[in-house]
């Protein structure tokens, strides 16, 4: 009875599995975050982002692009550089338990990295569709790109590689090298930033009007596709889980 | 670490935590497919399914399915071989439908004001069941492409028709007869994709008749079932969990 009673203090006292507060706070920092977006874009792209001559459009929209800019990087720098820094060095010698406890964690940040794609591949994406359909189209940085490309990509890249970071140095299963589709989850849909390039060269230099279907939006397209590397991360996922589990499950 | 050790304290815990991960996948899976199924359906079907104007019977029936047919072909491809659940393709179509309600309803109306009744997305649901209704009975992708790729372009135009059907009701307007559909596009004029860009019903495919539609359907139909071959494939692929050495 002693020890039982003592083995119960034990597991109120140790962190939970999962942590809903961290869950609830990530997913919710994303949702507050884009609707004041959504609110400033509801705003300025008419009041200051038709044309891009205009001061109210350096005023509101170009500083918005330059101070996006420097807090990408910077919290890119820093949250890499932290999960990097606080590596386990000894991630072969944990505890199931501890093993457990993070494969939660590691799916807090896989949640976040989803609902940061959504709103990055989906959200803002289409809604650059009816932007630049329907306003002409003056320059490489819309009221619409600033978001979508500058803004939401770069939030759902750097919670990807954050959470390929956090798999990789705490979790003993990725210890086996680098998890491919892992990679393809994370670097395909990275790959799309890079890829504004091309959109804006042929935009600029050949093809003024909006059809999304046109052959110059198929760099988009493929590195799309890459998102399906999601598939092989839950498979993957579910095979370190199950060595977890299954004795206690059967 | 003690290969007798075990992560839970009991199996009720175990189980709990079980359910618990399969929430938080389904969450992500969902999210995860909306972004990319959405940026690729957008960027090769998208401006037939942004505008009504757009949603003729040739080039509309034709390409939608075959370019929609993709995902839901690679999520069957790895949720029926590795976890026998039998609705990879509707939950493929549902976080389309949700991604782009979401984008109808918020930006395209509540940005740049266009009517919802101009810009709502087709649907792709009842082929969406058919493919697994497909494959859960007959537990063969053979099968599920073959019969479900058909059906899925099959019936992707009449599953529209109740949305579509009071747009396409032809009217005279200064002289010319176009429908209700072309009437809003020109009404709701859109700056970057003027009219020369739509492309819409020219009338070749008339040599057949009347039938535009069937018989666009009907090719939509050979080419789903193709495409879902293919990208049952990529599925498989994507599906893998192997690792590489770090060089």
């Amino acid at each position: 009875m002693a020890a039982t009673t003592e083995s119960v203090k034990a597991d109120a006292a140790e962190a939970p599995l999962l942590n809903t507060r961290n869950l609830y706070a990530g997913l919710g920092l994303y949702l507050v975050f884009y609707v004041w977006v959504r609110w400033y874009e509801g705003v300025y792209g008419w009041s200051a982002g038709l044309d891009s001559f205009a001061p109210e459009f350096e005023i509101y929209w170009m500083n918005f692009l330059y101070i996006e800019i420097v807090l990408e990087i910077l919290t890119a720098s820093v949250l890499w550089g932290v999960i990097w820094k606080t590596r386990d060095r000894n991630v072969m010698s944990i505890t199931p338990r501890e093993e457990l406890r993070r494969h939660f964690t590691h799916w807090i940040w896989l949640a976040c990295y989803g609902w940061a794609l959504y709103w990055g591949g989906s959200y803002f994406t289409e809604q650059d569709g009816t932007w630049h359909q329907t306003i002409v189209r003056d320059t490489d940085f819309t009221p619409s790109h600033i978001i979508e490309f500058y803004l939401s990509y770069p939030i759902y890249i750097i919670t990807g590689v954050a959470s390929f970071l956090y798999a990789k140095t705490r979790l003993p299963h990725y210890q086996q090298g680098l998890s491919l589709m892992y990679m393809v989850a994370v670097i395909g849909p990275f790959m799309i930033l890079p890829n504004v390039g091309l959109n804006e060269w042929g935009h600029t230099f050949w093809f003024m009007e909006e059809l999304f279907v046109a052959p110059l939006h198929y760099g988009f397209v493929f590195f799309g596709w890459s998102a399906l590397g999601v598939l092989g991360v839950v498979n993957t996922e579910c095979e370190a889980i199950g060595k977890l589990l299954k004795k206690d499950l059967v | 670490m003690s290969a007798s050790q075990s992560a839970v304290r009991s199996r009720a815990e175990a189980v709990k935590v079980s359910r618990t991960f399969d929430y938080l996948i389904i969450w992500t899976l969902f999210m995860v497919l909306i972004g990319g199924y959405h940026i690729h359906f957008m960027l090769t079907g998208g401006d037939w399914d942004f505008w009504s104007d757009w949603k003729d019977r040739r080039l509309w029936v034709t390409v939608v399915p075959i370019v929609s047919i993709t995902f839901p072909a690679a999520v069957q491809a790895m949720a029926w071989s590795r976890y026998r659940l039998p609705f990879g393709a509707t939950l493929c179509v549902l976080g389309l439908l949700l991604g782009e309600w979401i984008n109808r309803y918020l930006n395209f109306w509540g940005w740049t004001y266009f009517p919802v009744n101009f810009v709502f997305p087709s649907n792709l649901v009842p082929g969406a069941i058919l493919l697994d209704v497909v494959l859960m009975l007959s537990g063969s992708f053979t099968l599920t492409a073959v019969l479900g790729g058909m059906a899925w372009g099959l019936v992707f135009y009449p599953g529209n028709w109740p949305i579509i059907a009071p747009l396409h009701i032809p009217i005279e307007y200064n002289g010319m007869m176009f429908t209700l559909a072309d009437l809003q596009g020109y009404h709701y004029v859109r700056t970057g994709t003027p009219e020369y860009i739509r492309m819409v019903e020219k009338g070749t495919l008339r040599t057949f008749g009347k039938d535009v539609a069937p018989v666009s359907a009907f090719f939509s139909a050979f080419v789903s079932i193709l495409i879902y071959f293919l990208w049952h494939f990529f599925g498989n692929w994507f599906s893998q969990t192997r690792f590489v050495q770090s060089t």
